[in-house]
């Protein structure tokens, strides 16, 4: 079977420049850590509201004794729960989202936080936000009539000052504590 | 040979494939300027999205079966010189598929099934749209039967002989086919019609998912084999020279056709419901599929230097001048070509993995496949529309220099609506939104681009409505004197000897696919009948 | 012990037990259920609402709401919500714990059968609140009311609920409510995030809106 040696040459390029992508993602993928969200977990959507986990006085941003923060959402039509969070920059933070309804997409713009929101399951992404600043998380897939409207804000604030209002605010407390110990 | 019979349904699908598109392009046109937000009176969430969700389904499942069932049925009979096998069956799975269109068209344009072309549980159509939907395939499995009827009888009554490369195109194109839309077809007769219907209480939207990307990936490709047809059946010919290599386009339509299957799921990159290293072998098979097109543009590229150069062009690049470009064939080659790069790479980018988390479902998207579906692809359909229309009515084409002007303005209508749109995607507006909502200065670094946008959708707009003009004229001007039109199929340069059965024949890579579609989609699927799942009942929107 | 008491709620948040804000779950089978509720049976039970939601469901005091046309799953899950106090009404809370489920399926299914109220078109100015239900509002994150009331307010799946021909008063009182928080049985505070960032004009005016509609 005939083959023009110059396009054989062009295959062996082709090929080439495929292995090179190739390398570079499995690389990344194997060796640094950088993989699409993996986390396969169902839950019931129905029932979310009634969880431990995802019920409304557990939504949000908490940081775990270790440190590590874990931010956990709703979405339902038309807004993600808490419409408003805060969280430090250059951390990594786990957001762990699920449904109440319906498909949704969730990103941060020009950020890599990102996933589908599938009802019966959890998503979880890790993300860090290297700027400071105000930035709109936006649902990406249509949802019904009022998707346009469907978007919250995440305030990122400097390291230090996170760091700096969490002190502060564990000082008040042991100092209520202390001052209520000397009271009774 | 009498070939009325092919020609007629070669006509009636293509009729209805065109008529689906211009109607489309319509709406198109609407949705654009919604979602501008410059005009208050079209201000309409509902009737956006009831829009985007018939433009979808007409312009990616109407104008696209259609056309390829009808190109299909006149390449079968033109190119192995035989007749149509059971026309009263072909012509039963066009009035099924036909009825099936306007069984969904109905919902669609009432606003019942405003679900997008992607339909996704737990929001709920009326289910006339789903069954209708169902119709249509059904209709095109009918095409697909047909053609591997057609080759395998030429087979059997031409022994050791190579089946002619547009028919060897045309069959491994209704094989992908029947292995793409199993996918959809199961989503849609053990989900979403008896959760419609209220048999089945609940379904499963990460099932759901999962089986639509099993189509909604080989599906472009059984858009874009027509294309690729033309690329080596008529180009070289129209040019005025030769096919490059006739084996290696055989072998870029079978690696298309076996890889285009097992990847689907760099549609769910961003999904829960799988875990990464099936998105990473899925990704790894998606950067093999490159491979099939980097082939087919330098065997097409190939082709029409020769043509060019024995055309008189001298230099690195002086062939590209002398190619001629006042032929509507070669002018689309080279529109298509240029969108392809561009398209091509956005869709590199897509496949990358991680990387997805940057463009997933902004617009970025619709603009990618706008660019290479609307842009790479269509454009060929115009010029096999072109080509042939003059064979299938016997009469000359209306005017070969608005022909030219139609597919010019195409391509520039193409590029001014979604290079901005690719933009906005990477300034982070979502995709399938009506309007601009967010109280967010992001939102105010969209507006030039929104702006664009209607600019190329108008330019678009005129160059279908051209098209569809051109056609109209070709077929109903009052003929002066006979005219019968010919179709040629390029020869190859060099003559294909000790051709090997298996760039002859499909049953080795059926049986290929079958492997790879276990490995890539077993245990994705089966995990869901082992994992606790949890059911959606239907909403509406 | 009140100083580890205020130890663990400041200092340890995630083990604050969860309180749903109602108990509802929409699960096939209770949908069914309720979908099956029993016309007839409703229409005998609901003998001893008239003196307040009116004879065919269409209450004649501001206060009170109309019931007539609202859909099932909505009045359902009010019922249910009253009966375990997640919806707080004396009258309300008494009247839910003496239904059965199945007298409030049935109850539902009945009022969900009569046609709704038909009231004439406001004197007043409804400019506000027709902005809030047809665009909502960008800067407050408000999706405009119909997307989930439904562009003739009539409702929609799950259980959002008609609005179109309700009592001004009701209407206004019920946002009021989810304003001040005094009404909370809707999941993730949804509707009260929601009247939290409704001006008392724009409620005012979303009352006389949702009565005239039709």
């Amino acid at each position: 079977m005939h083959i023009d040696p110059l396009e054989r040459k062009w295959v062996l390029v082709s090929l080439g420049m495929c292995a090179l992508f190739v390398s570079i993602i499995m690389i990344d993928a194997l060796f640094h850590g950088v993989n699409a969200p993996s986390n396969v977990e169902t839950i019931d959507s129905r029932k979310i509201h009634l969880s431990e986990e995802f019920g409304e006085d557990n939504l949000g941003v908490q940081v775990a004794e270790n440190g590590e923060i874990t931010v956990r959402m709703v979405a339902g039509r038309y807004a993600f729960f808490p419409k408003e969070i805060t969280i430090p920059a250059e951390t990594k933070i786990t957001f762990r989202w699920v449904s109440m309804d319906v498909l949704h997409g969730v990103h941060m713009p020009m950020t890599n936080m990102s996933t589908m929101i599938v009802p019966g399951y959890v998503s979880q992404v890790e993300s860090s936000f290297p700027r400071p600043g105000e930035y709109p998380m936006l649902c990406n897939e249509y949802c019904g009539l009022g998707h346009d409207h469907m978007w919250s804000k995440v305030s990122v604030i400097d390291k230090e000052e996170w760091d700096a209002s969490r002190a502060a605010s564990k000082t008040v407390t042991s100092d209520t504590i202390d001052e209520e110990q000397n009271n009774e | 040979m009498n070939d009325s019979t092919a020609k007629n349904l070669a006509l009636s699908h293509m009729w209805v494939a065109f008529s689906a598109f211009i109607l489309a392009c319509f709406m198109g046109e609407y949705q654009v300027l919604e979602r501008s937000g410059l005009f208050d009176s079209l201000s309409s969430p509902s009737v956006y999205f009831a829009s985007v969700s018939t433009h979808g389904v007409l312009m990616a499942f109407v104008l696209t079966t259609f056309f390829i069932m009808g190109f299909g049925y006149y390449t079968a009979s033109h190119s192995l010189k035989v007749p149509v096998w059971n026309p009263k069956l072909a012509w039963f799975g066009f009035g099924l598929a036909l009825t099936g269109v306007v069984m969904a068209a109905i919902p669609l344009l009432t606003g019942l099934a405003s679900v997008l072309y992607t339909f996704y549980p737990p929001v709920q159509a009326h289910v006339a749209f789903y069954i209708g939907a169902t119709l249509l395939v059904i209709g095109s499995w009918v095409w697909c039967a047909i053609m591997v009827v057609m080759f395998y009888q030429w087979k059997q009554a031409n022994p050791g002989k190579t089946v002619p490369l547009a028919m060897f195109a045309t069959t491994a194109n209704a094989f992908l086919w029947l292995w793409t839309s199993t996918g959809v077809a199961l989503e849609v007769l053990f989900q979403l019609i008896p959760w419609a219907l209220g048999w089945m209480d609940t379904l499963d939207p990460g099932l759901a998912r999962t089986l639509f990307a099993w189509t909604l990936h080989p599906i472009v490709y059984f858009w874009l084999i027509p294309a690729y047809t033309a690329f080596y059946v008529f180009v070289p010919k129209q040019a005025g020279a030769y096919l490059f290599s006739e084996e290696a386009a055989r072998m870029a339509f079978i690696v298309l056709v076996v890889f285009s299957l097992p990847i689907g799921f760099h549609h769910l990159y961003m999904d829960p419901e799988q875990a990464k290293g099936w998105k990473l072998l899925h990704g790894l098979g998606t950067f093999i599929v490159t491979l099939p097109t980097l082939v087919t543009g330098f065997t097409v590229i190939a082709s029409l230097e020769i043509a060019g150069r024995l055309r008189g062009g001298k230099g690195l690049f002086g062939w590209i001048g002398t190619l001629p470009w006042g032929n509507p064939m070669v002018l689309s080659v080279i529109l298509s070509l240029l969108m392809l790069i561009f398209g091509g790479f956005g869709g590199i980018v897509n496949a990358s993995y991680a990387m997805n988390a940057m463009i997933h479902n902004t617009a970025w998207v619709p603009g990618h496949f706008h660019l290479i579906f609307a842009g790479t692809t269509i454009i060929m359909y115009f010029a096999i529309a072109y080509y042939l229309w003059p064979v299938l009515v016997k009469k000359p084409l209306f005017s070969k220099s608005l022909a030219l002007v139609q597919l010019w303005t195409w391509f520039i209508g193409m590029s001014i609506m979604t290079t901005p749109w690719h933009v906005l995607g990477l300034l982070g507006q979502p995709r399938r939104i009506s309007s601009v909502q967010y109280n967010n200065l992001l939102t105010l670094s969209w507006e030039p681009y929104e702006l664009l946008m209607i600019l190329g959708g108008l330019v678009l707009l005129g160059s279908a409505c051209l098209f569809f003009y051109l056609l109209i004229k070709t077929q109903f001007s009052a003929s002066t004197e006979p005219f019968e039109g010919i179709v040629e199929y390029a020869e190859p340069l060099h003559e294909v000897k000790d051709l090997p059965e298996y760039l002859n024949d499909f049953k080795l890579w059926n049986k290929v696919i079958g492997v790879l579609m276990l490995i890539s989609f077993g245990i994705p699927i089966l995990q869901f009948f082992f994992m606790d799942t949890y059911g959606s009942s239907g909403w509406g929107y | 012990m009140k100083h580890l008491f205020l130890l663990t709620a400041l200092i340890i948040p995630s083990f604050v037990s969860a309180k749903p804000a109602s108990n509802m779950v929409w699960m096939p089978e209770t949908l069914n259920f309720v979908e099956n509720g029993n016309v007839q049976k409703g229409e005998q039970l609901a003998q001893s609402c008239a003196s307040c939601h009116g004879e065919k469901g269409i209450s004649a005091m501001g206060m009170f709401p109309s019931l007539a046309g609202q859909t099932a799953n909505y009045t359902y899950k009010q019922l249910r919500d009253y009966a375990d106090g997640k919806r707080d009404n004396p009258m309300m809370n008494s009247v839910a714990q003496g239904l059965s489920d199945q007298d409030s399926a049935d109850l539902a299914a009945w009022f969900q059968s009569l046609p709704a109220a038909q009231n004439k078109a406001s004197t007043q100015d409804v400019s506000k609140a027709e902005l809030m239900v047809n665009q909502g509002n960008g800067k407050k994150i408000l999706p405009p009311c119909f997307t989930c009331h439904g562009a003739s307010g009539k409702g929609k799946r799950m259980d959002t609920p008609a609005l179109a021909g309700q009592q001004s008063e009701y209407t206004v009182n019920t946002l009021m409510a989810y304003k001040k928080g005094t009404r909370h049985n809707d999941i993730y505070s949804r509707m009260r995030v929601i009247a939290k960032q409704l001006s008392d004009d724009e409620i005012k005016q979303l009352g006389e809106l949702y009565q005239q509609m039709k």
